[in-house]
């Protein structure tokens, strides 16, 4: 199942320690992204959406643990296991190979930092040497072969580690090498259509709009021209018209970076607007998984169908699903969607339904196909 | 815009404000004192002067005159520096005071950085390792340094190393050196009145030694206590941030954790810290009244404990309007520092 | 019949409160800081409520008042060392040190409850009129709390302490006159109260009336330790307004606030039954520092000499009398069961409340937060 995907998630089990209990938010997930595909993850509030993404980058926040199952990562002709990896290596995929983008755009972003230097950290973070040569480069031509500051960015590259180096830089003031970053920062700010990017780049996040900032968060993430960006509903709280604006900026840059999108969201509209594939979660399990067309033509699992029923048509009734979203702190046995599910058996009562594929490329965890092989 | 200038003539005007509000609420105190010794700031020798003399003093200089016309007056000799009498010390407050800051000077001088630091750094180390040894310890030893009476845990440092192992003995300096800085014709020359930088500016490096050694038993005891209330406010802000989205969007970016600690939730963190810390350091005047007395240092907070004993109302009064004073200006930088550190306020 | 449906009623609405306390008292028993301060508090409980069996006063005398031990007092002019007949020793004045420190215990309990209750009151009834009335009110007062905490509190206190005549002539008729003028301005201006400034104008008429022809004036008498206690309160209570404020300005724009103004509350039901109750998580832990923290400012003012009377037997009280050695520490360290002793048992009582509202805290913060 890992071989032909870039990232692929298999029976992830993550739990929540807290006073009010063991909240168990993903009972066994199991997802598979492609190359260059947007893949669209959708579910209701609390059906562990986040935490899956979160647990990809190995950000699952405490009291949380990851308790079982494997995630890999593709890169570079290798198949990493991220959950074995050492933290080193984890943060390198952070940023460069994986990245992500928030809901809330201000709120993810410093307050008390301008966006110029978040932005500027990132690409120092992954692509140090680069702008370091590229400051040497400069130096050159400017004339100036041998000035302390060239010393100084040339032993950074080469002996990045040692003491010397470390002293050194301290005293340095490295203006090159921040005009380097600013000026790809500025580029970058340009490339995601926000208007006069000189401005902006110093701008302060409380000073800039929910769509500017959504942009400036995108520019952020794709600096390092990752493999795979997750981006967690980020156009939830946005007007929309700047939501249309967004997704189309996420499709262009997915057509110049070729990177895989993780999409998640609780809009039905935005997926069969902007995704490939499908996968609908629902109390911690991923239900249902398949190319989009054939999900909104032929859904399988109760629940997708029942989802896809209530989306408001107008001249029709509202059509909601009975019950509610049971409690993850002792969920209920077997098929968890069983008290709310109109064909419910017997057998979904006892015992959980497996993820299997039960046409090309379509993947259902119901007992109505076998799903207790 | 966020302006800074505009952000500080703002705050200047509230304070200026509050300033006025003391003073009033200081005079209104000032009224219940007997005009008799009111008058006696008026008065070159006081032995000689008789009571009715004093009466006739008050009259004239209008201390009997109806009380909102007596508050200008008053408001205008405190701004011209005339603070009032102090019978006990016989002499202007306002001399007194000028005579006593130096040695209250030397002990904030340490004890104020020391607060703020090791507040600042145990707070950041309690919050980073939260639940775990140096959490709980934290917590504890400040729990208990702030339960202590600061007179207490002050007679008791001065007895164990002073009076049992004699290593420092009670006062701002040795005697003999007291001496030495007294006496006209050994050419000691009080340039700034701080014993600690006299004895540098003098060629004297010892002097300076030496009021440190004096210096420090105060400072631990002033340290001991008030460093709770900064690690408690500290830990809690640090935590706050830790658990803010930046910090998720830090390290989903690949910072290492010591960047994504030290340099973006910790500065955050400091925010609410800042106006603690000022707030912290003015009102450590009040805590001197103990710590002097204690240690017989000889500052402003030993004379308004003995001004107090003494019932001399204006030298109470007196320091009560400086600490207060202290305590508007040392909100004001905080203010200002408040609105450097983060963009965000310069708007409001 | 009715009243069991009534009570049955109130039972039910009690419910979830109920149960949050419950939660609260379950993690109480889980934390040993609490514990131990819970543990300290009562062991003084028991310490104040047998002081008369665990040191007898003498009949006739004011069991408060220290009793020099004259047969001591001839033999030398010095404090004594513990011995059988005064286990902690005697002070220079020959009163027993272990005498001073059970009744000492009273007086600490007392000194603290009295003036948080009275700081309290105070403090939750401005604090609550500025919040919930807003505009000119509430800028007044506030800049009131302003002024009061841009003074340290122990220098404010002992400004106060001896600023305070003894005996304060309080003119009444003045003080109903200017009160009634106030009020009437406020009547007059809300529509609602305006049936209250009928009668309200008559009483200013009367208190006019007296204040320029026979002014009832009476004094107060305040003992030492009145003194304290009201200077205490006095620098407390904008402690409380201030936090009520906060609390109150939270509450206020709930929505359930809103849907009761809507349905019909008066104002003064509003605060009484939906406001002030969300605020006391957040007073239950400043109260119970407060009470260390006054018990500590008090000591302060004892042991600087400004507090109670000389005899009186309170902690700061006996060990202000070490006073005197400090210019010379050899007499302090041969002496140190003057100051040693009871220092003890005021650091252990702050701590005991120390402990627990630091607990409090923990425990609480995620309750105010779940809100």
């Amino acid at each position: 199942m890992t071989e032909d995907s870039l990232v692929a998630v298999k029976n992830l089990v993550v739990k929540f320690y807290t006073y009010a209990g063991v909240v168990e938010a993903l009972d066994g997930v199991n997802l598979k992204i492609r190359p260059g595909e947007i893949l669209g993850l959708v579910g209701e509030t609390g059906c562990g959406k986040s935490v899956t993404s979160f647990s990809i980058l190995q950000l699952v926040p405490p009291p949380g643990r990851i308790e079982e199952g494997e995630i890999y990562l593709n890169v570079g002709g290798k198949t990493l296991d991220i959950r074995s990896l050492p933290k080193d290596a984890i943060r390198q995929i952070r940023g460069k190979d994986i990245a992500m983008i928030f809901q809330e755009p201000r709120a993810y972003l410093n307050p008390v930092y301008t966006v110029e230097t978040q932005i500027g950290e990132a690409l120092l973070t992954h692509r140090k040497n680069e702008f370091l040569q590229k400051a040497i480069e400069a130096l050159e031509k400017a004339g100036k072969k041998s000035s302390f500051e060239k010393r100084v960015y040339e032993r950074m590259l080469k002996k990045p580690k040692s003491l010397v180096t470390k002293i050194m830089a301290k005293f340095c003031r490295k203006k090159t090498l921040m005009k380097e970053v600013h000026k790809e920062v500025v580029e970058l700010l340009r490339s995601v259509e926000i208007a006069d990017p000189e401005r902006v780049a110093k701008m302060y996040p409380f000073e800039l709009s929910g769509g500017m900032a959504q942009r400036a968060v995108i520019a952020m993430a794709l600096s390092c021209q990752p493999l795979m960006l997750i981006a967690d509903e980020p156009t939830t709280n946005l007007d929309v018209t700047v939501q249309a604006q967004i997704l189309n900026l996420v499709r262009e840059l997915r057509k110049t970076f070729k990177s895989s999108i993780l999409y998640i969201t609780h809009d039905l509209g935005v997926i069969a607007e902007l995704c490939d594939r499908v996968a609908v979660m629902y109390a911690g399990n991923v239900v249902e998984s398949a190319d989009v067309y054939e999900l909104f033509e032929a859904p399988l699992h109760p629940y997708t169908k029942a989802l896809l029923e209530s989306i408001p048509k107008p001249g029709e009734e509202f059509k909601s699903i009975p019950g509610t979203v049971p409690s993850l702190i002792n969920p209920p046995k077997g098929c968890r969607f069983h008290d709310r599910c109109q064909y419910e058996m017997d057998v979904c009562r006892k015992i959980k339904p497996e993820f299997i594929e039960v046409k090309k490329d379509h993947f259902v965890a119901c007992h109505l196909y076998g799903g207790s092989k | 815009m966020t302006s800074l200038p505009a952000y500080i003539a703002r705050r200047l005007i509230l304070l200026i404000f509050v300033l006025l509000g003391v003073s009033l609420l200081i005079f209104a105190i000032t009224t219940l004192i007997p005009i008799e010794i009111r008058a006696m700031l008026y008065v070159r020798n006081v032995q000689h002067t008789s009571p009715q003399q004093l009466i006739e003093i008050a009259k004239k200089r209008g201390l009997d005159r109806p009380i909102h016309e007596q508050f200008f007056a008053w408001l205008s000799e405190v701004l011209q520096g005339n603070l009032g009498f102090s019978k006990f010390s016989q002499q202007p407050v306002a001399d007194a005071i000028l005579e006593r800051w130096p040695y209250t000077f030397e002990i904030v001088l340490f004890a104020a950085p020391l607060i703020i630091f090791i507040g600042i750094f145990l707070g950041v180390q309690a919050a980073i390792h939260k639940d775990g040894l140096i959490d709980h310890a934290c917590r504890v030893l400040s729990i208990i340094g702030w339960s202590l009476p600061s007179f207490w845990l002050g007679l008791l440092l001065l007895s164990v190393f002073s009076g049992y192992l004699h290593w420092v003995s009670p006062g701002p300096l040795d005697t003999n050196l007291l001496q030495f800085r007294n006496n006209p014709s050994s050419g000691f020359i009080r340039y700034t009145k701080i014993d600690l930088f006299d004895g540098l500016l003098n060629g004297r490096p010892d002097i300076t030694l030496n009021v440190i050694q004096h210096a420090i038993l105060p400072v631990i005891v002033i340290v001991t206590i008030n460093v709770a209330l900064l690690i408690r406010v500290m830990r809690s802000s640090m935590l706050e941030a830790l658990n803010k989205p930046y910090t998720v969007a830090a390290r989903a970016k690949g910072l290492d954790d010591k960047t994504v600690i030290y340099k973006h939730a910790r500065r955050n963190a400091l925010i609410p810290v800042v106006t603690l810390s000022g707030m912290l350091v003015a009102g450590l005047l009040g805590g001197l009244v103990i710590t002097e007395t204690v240690f017989g240092f000889g500052g402003l907070g030993q004379w308004a404990a003995n001004a107090a004993l003494q019932l001399d109302v204006p030298a109470v009064l007196g320091y009560a309007l400086l600490s207060a004073f202290l305590f508007v200006i040392a909100n004001l930088i905080v203010d200002i520092l408040y609105a450097y550190i983060d963009p965000r306020i310069r708007l409001v | 019949m009715d009243l069991s449906a009534k009570w049955k009623e109130l039972k039910v609405s009690w419910q979830p409160r109920i149960k949050e306390w419950k939660f609260m008292l379950k993690r109480i028993r889980e934390s040993p800081l609490a514990l131990i301060g819970i543990a300290i508090i009562i062991g003084f409980v028991i310490i104040a409520c047998l002081a008369p069996v665990l040191a007898p006063p003498q009949a006739g005398w004011d069991p408060f008042m220290l009793r020099p031990d004259k047969d001591l007092a001839i033999l030398t002019p010095d404090p004594t060392p513990p011995t059988t007949r005064h286990i902690f020793g005697t002070t220079a004045e020959k009163f027993d040190i272990y005498y001073g420190c059970i009744w000492g215990t009273i007086n600490a309990f007392r000194v603290g409850l009295i003036v948080v209750a009275i700081a309290l009151v105070i403090g939750v009834v401005l604090g609550t009129v500025a919040a919930y009335y807003g505009g000119l009110i509430d800028e007044i007062l506030m800049r009131f709390t302003d002024i009061i905490i841009a003074l340290p509190g122990l220098v404010l206190a002992m400004a106060l302490v001896i600023a305070f005549p003894t005996a304060i002539p309080l003119n009444i008729t003045l003080i109903i006159l200017v009160v009634s003028a106030v009020l009437s301005i406020y009547f007059a201006a809300f529509k609602p109260q305006r049936k209250y400034l009928l009668p309200n104008q008559i009483i200013l008429l009367i208190s006019l009336f007296l204040y320029l022809t026979n002014p009832i004036v009476i004094g107060l008498n305040m003992s030492k330790l009145d003194k304290v206690l009201i200077s205490l309160a006095i620098v407390g209570w904008p402690g409380y307004a201030r936090l009520i404020r906060g609390e109150v300005l939270r509450v206020k724009n709930e929505d359930y606030v809103e849907a009761a103004k809507a349905s019909g509350c008066s104002d003064l039901r509003i605060i009484i039954k939906h406001i002030l109750p969300n605020t006391v998580y957040p007073l239950l832990i400043v109260v119970t520092l407060d009470i260390g923290s006054i018990v500590l400012t008090a000591a302060a003012l004892s042991f600087l000499g400004i507090g109670a009377d000389p005899n009186f037997a309170d902690w700061g009280n006996i060990i202000s009398m070490s006073r005197t050695w400090i210019s010379s520490p050899e007499l302090l360290v041969r002496h140190y069961y003057t100051f040693l002793i009871p220092g003890i048992f005021i650091s252990l009582f702050v701590l005991g409340w120390n402990l627990l509202g630091d607990a409090l805290r923990d425990i609480l913060d995620p309750m105010i937060r779940r809100r």
